[in-house]
């Protein structure tokens, strides 16, 4: 009968030696399987393509194949370019278009919403809304966020050659924040003017408002204000950052499923640095360094 | 009477750095004893503590807080450092086949079954990859209990140990694969070259430059033990960085830079006390009670999340079960030494939770998986601790070995004159054993008081070879009983007994022979006080004249060895014939026995040497 294992005279463990061998079995191969396996995630992980996959976190569109979109203003200067019914590009329309590649969809498609309803919940039926939304306790009653794609303190915005050096200059000046805003809040306590706030329904009216002189300063996500500023010729200047820490999110209709798929997106194209060169592109490339270089205003005298 | 304006008084909501870092240190302070009450492991504790603080929990810390995981981010680096320095390499080359072939199993079983579970879910290639390999990994967090029963050196505890760096270096090679090919634009050729060019910068960084750099700067910056923790940490972060720079993740870096100063950081050396110090007393918890941070019970208790833990456990410990099984026969362990195996290499936590939080932060792994890999932690954690306390009693402890020739080298002195020269021979000889050098400065009882200031001269001498010697104060009648003394508390693997003068003491006849007699490990005479060395004289005799002589002179040729490399230069010789011929500049280190050297000899100035003597 045919001798199926043959192993060598063994010392086991206590007696010095672990020789061990086998006709049947190449143990001396043994250690080259954990080589074998890395070279094999080189390659597997190298061709699969980068969609997301349900590890990730499944997206379930409403409309199948299509990621719906909503937002405030079209055109948003470097967020969303073009017009409502022919969107040329923007970070977030962008950053709309990775996600569906991510998500597998194969288009995007936008509706228009007035800001204050869509920080109230209100998305006319789409997956999610991308503008310039900031998360706050209050909208979170209305509204599911994903983590944050920007960081974005609430930076003033004024006319080229206006100052604000101190608070007690800023306190001189005239405000204006768009409606339903945390700007309007942020104002009102950070920088408590003397006169009253000047209140609008679109961000271009306040950039309209600013360079006619009808209002001397507005507060704007840095992001965004950089972006007004580097499109308006020279006329207006992001000129200081508030002390506030806040962010850009998505945000998804109350008790969406589709929350885990959204951070996995944004963390994927955060790491890959889509997001970074999206920013570089549509805003500037003085965007991503524009926290250390636009001034911080002291807010407490 | 006035009457005290209390409505004037406000109170404030607490909030600010304080405020957080309070809440958090109260959690590393209670969380561990709390869940240790309830025979659970402490790292529980942090856990639930991190989840509690958290913004899932009661809030104190909140969402967009980003100190704290910063911090824990450096604690997780911190991690993986300490388990490459902590490696006992000694330990890995005398095992290294058992280690080889089951690191191979207790990798590849678990691995594979990973990346069939994430298949079978219909992940990505790259997601069931990585699951494979975080499954695949693990974390010696039993070996504290195994080790305190006695059985570190036991070669199944050994070859377990040993196996954890392969599979803790091969996982994170495959998320070093998996996140670059995720992370990285291009072709999978190119973005595997680049990953392959980075594991190279990085190990020639870690492996080749790093040592030397540290070494540079423990001889000349790291003349106060701040100074070297400090390097220690930095060069950490630098490999951390530099791993970062070549597109691999941080803890690939730090867990090599650990590997790369293992020898630097004796085990049981002072430098790596306050390694363990730190770490465990605010990275590491830091780390853990950051990773509590992410739990969401919700999320946890979800019946997707309770599946997804159900088969990692399934994958994990169900792997480690099989790899023990697969070389139970080969390796020839009995049941209770499978059990133990099993044990050790069945926890999952730090480079488990290293990978899966990469994997999160890559967008490959959203937070249900997150969570169930916590859940696997859990249970791992929980039942491997209780699988090592049932069966640590019934594996028999090992005969204890003789340690390696410079696992613990006593320097006892009388003179601090023979401290360069002394301290620069136990460096020596300590370096390949990853071993320390303890110096003992002997002083009677009246003079003790004033000896502060030479203990100070000897931390100076120690440092400036690179070395924490630790100096302590010898006081005893004798310097022979000290020594015995000291020897027997301190179980050192070679001990070197300066006598600067023959005329003071006669080589032979004198404290170092009385050690020798006394002691059961070798015993070397240094006589002389050189500043240098520049030649090593291994004096071989003609003959073997008394029992063990073979012994003794093999102690002699491998001291010569440790501390002359290949340039020693061999005479044979009668030894007390021959030493008239020595030079300044040159060490000899020759066996000895009584009646060979009877002569008051001393060496001439700048010249010094050994005299190794046949222990008890």
């Amino acid at each position: 009968m045919r001798k199926l294992l043959v192993l060598r005279p063994r010392r086991g463990f206590g007696r010095g030696a672990e020789q061990v061998s086998g006709r049947w079995f190449p143990w001396s191969a043994l250690p080259w399987l954990p080589l074998t396996a890395v070279l094999a995630a080189f390659l597997i992980a190298g061709c699969g393509d980068r969609s997301s996959s349900p590890a990730a976190g499944t997206f379930t569109p409403k409309v199948p194949g299509v990621l719906t979109v909503a937002t405030a203003l079209i055109p948003t200067t470097g967020f969303w370019e073009g017009t409502p019914e022919h969107v040329t590009g923007g970070f977030e329309y962008e950053l709309a278009r990775d996600f569906a590649r991510r998500f597998g969809l194969r288009s995007v498609h936008v509706e228009i919403e007035p800001f204050q309803r869509i920080v109230s919940g209100h998305l006319n039926g789409a997956d999610m809304a991308l503008a310039l939304i900031t998360p706050t306790d209050e909208r979170k009653q209305h509204l599911d966020f994903s983590d944050a794609y920007l960081d974005a303190a609430p930076t003033v915005v004024t006319r080229t050659g206006t100052e604000i050096p101190d608070l007690a200059t800023a306190q001189q000046l005239h405000w204006g924040a768009l409606r339903g805003s945390t700007f309007v809040g942020i104002i009102r306590h950070l920088i408590a003017p003397d006169a009253p706030i000047s209140i609008f329904p679109h961000d271009a009216q306040i950039e309209a408002a600013l360079e006619s002189g009808r209002i001397d300063a507005a507060v704007f996500d840095m992001p965004y204000a950089v972006a007004i500023a580097r499109t308006s010729g020279g006329r207006l200047r992001a000129t200081a950052q508030l002390p506030v820490d806040e962010s850009i999110a998505a945000a998804l209709p109350k008790g969406s499923g589709n929350v885990q798929a959204a951070n996995s997106a944004i963390h994927a194209l955060s790491a890959d640095g889509t997001i970074d060169t999206l920013l570089r592109r549509w805003v500037g490339t003085s965007a991503t360094d524009a926290e250390s270089s636009i001034p911080l205003l002291r807010t407490e005298l | 009477m006035s009457v005290l304006p209390l409505a004037a008084l406000s109170v404030k909501s607490p909030a600010g750095p304080a405020w957080e870092f309070l809440v958090l240190f109260l959690v590393v302070l209670i969380g561990p004893p709390l869940l240790e009450r309830a025979r659970l492991p402490g790292i529980v504790g942090l856990l639930i503590g991190g989840y509690l603080i958290g913004p899932n929990g009661l809030g104190a810390i909140g969402a967009g807080n980003t100190t704290i995981p910063e911090l824990g981010q450096v604690g997780l680096l911190y991690l993986m450092f300490v388990a490459g320095v902590e490696l006992d390499l000694a330990l890995l080359r005398v095992h290294r086949r058992a280690v080889l072939s089951f690191g191979a199993i207790t990798f590849t079983i678990p691995m594979a079954l990973g990346a069939i579970v994430g298949i079978s879910m219909s992940w990505s290639a790259a997601a069931s990859l990585l699951l494979g390999s975080l499954l695949a990994s693990h974390t010696l967090l039993t070996y504290p209990a195994v080790r305190g029963a006695g059985l570190a050196s036991h070669p199944a505890v050994a070859t377990a140990v040993g196996a954890t760096v392969i599979t803790d270096t091969a996982s994170l090679v495959v998320l070093a694969a998996v996140s670059g090919t995720q992370v990285s634009g291009g072709s999978p050729s190119s973005i595997a070259l680049q990953i392959l060019v980075g594991l190279v910068v990085l190990a020639v960084f870690s492996l080749v430059l790093l040592p030397r750099l540290v070494r540079f700067a423990f001889r000349h910056l790291g003349t106060d033990r701040i100074v070297r923790y400090v390097s220690a940490v930095t060069s950490l972060l630098a490999a951390a960085t530099v791993a970062q720079v070549m597109g691999i993740e941080g803890i690939v870096g730090a867990f090599f830079a650990g590997i790369g100063l293992n020898r630097l950081v004796p085990n049981e050396g002072p430098l790596m006390e306050r390694i363990d110090f730190f770490g465990s007393a605010v990275f590491v918890p830091v780390f853990l009670v950051s990773v509590g941070m992410l739990l969401k019970p919700s999320v946890m208790v979800e019946a997707e999340t309770l599946k997804l833990a159900g088969l990692f456990i399934l994958a994990s410990c169900g792997g480690k079960l099989l790899a023990v099984l697969a070389s139970k026969r080969s390796l020839r362990m009995n049941r209770p030494e499978a059990i133990l195996v099993l044990g050790l290499t069945m926890p999952q936590a730090a480079a488990t939770l290293a990978a899966t939080i990469v994997g999160y932060d890559i967008g490959l792994f959203d937070q249900s998986v997150v969570n169930a890999v916590l859940v696997l932690i859990l249970i791992s954690i929980v039942g491997a601790t209780l699988l090592v306390q049932h069966t640590k009693s019934a594996v028999s402890t090992p005969v204890r070995r003789q340690d390696a020739l410079g696992k613990r080298v006593l320097v006892a002195l009388q003179d601090t004159a023979q401290a360069p020269i002394g301290f620069a021979i136990g460096a020596k000889v300590a370096a390949p054993d990853s071993g320390v050098v303890r110096a003992l400065l002997y002083s009677f009882r009246t003079t003790a008081a004033s000896m502060e200031q030479r203990l100070s001269e000897l931390h100076r001498d120690g440092f400036a070879l690179g070395i924490d010697v630790d100096p302590a104060l010898l006081v005893h009648t004798s310097l022979a009983e000290g020594v015995i003394d000291a020897a027997a508390a301190e179980q050192p693997s070679l001990v070197l007994v300066g006598q600067r003068s023959a005329a003071a003491h006669p080589m032979l006849g004198g404290p170092g022979e009385a050690v020798a007699a006394a002691t059961s490990v070798p015993v070397a005479i240094l006589l002389g006080d050189a500043k240098r060395i520049e030649e090593v004289v291994l004096v071989r005799r003609d003959h073997a004249p008394e029992t063990n002589g073979d012994q003794v002179a093999a102690v002699a040729a491998e001291l010569a060895s440790r501390v002359g490399g290949r340039g020693v230069t061999v005479r044979q010789a009668d030894l007390s014939r021959s030493l008239s011929d020595v030079v300044p500049g040159q060490l000899w280190i020759a066996p000895a026995d009584s009646g060979q050297v009877n002569a008051a000899f001393d060496p001439p100035a700048g010249a010094a040497m050994l005299l190794v003597l046949q222990p008890n």
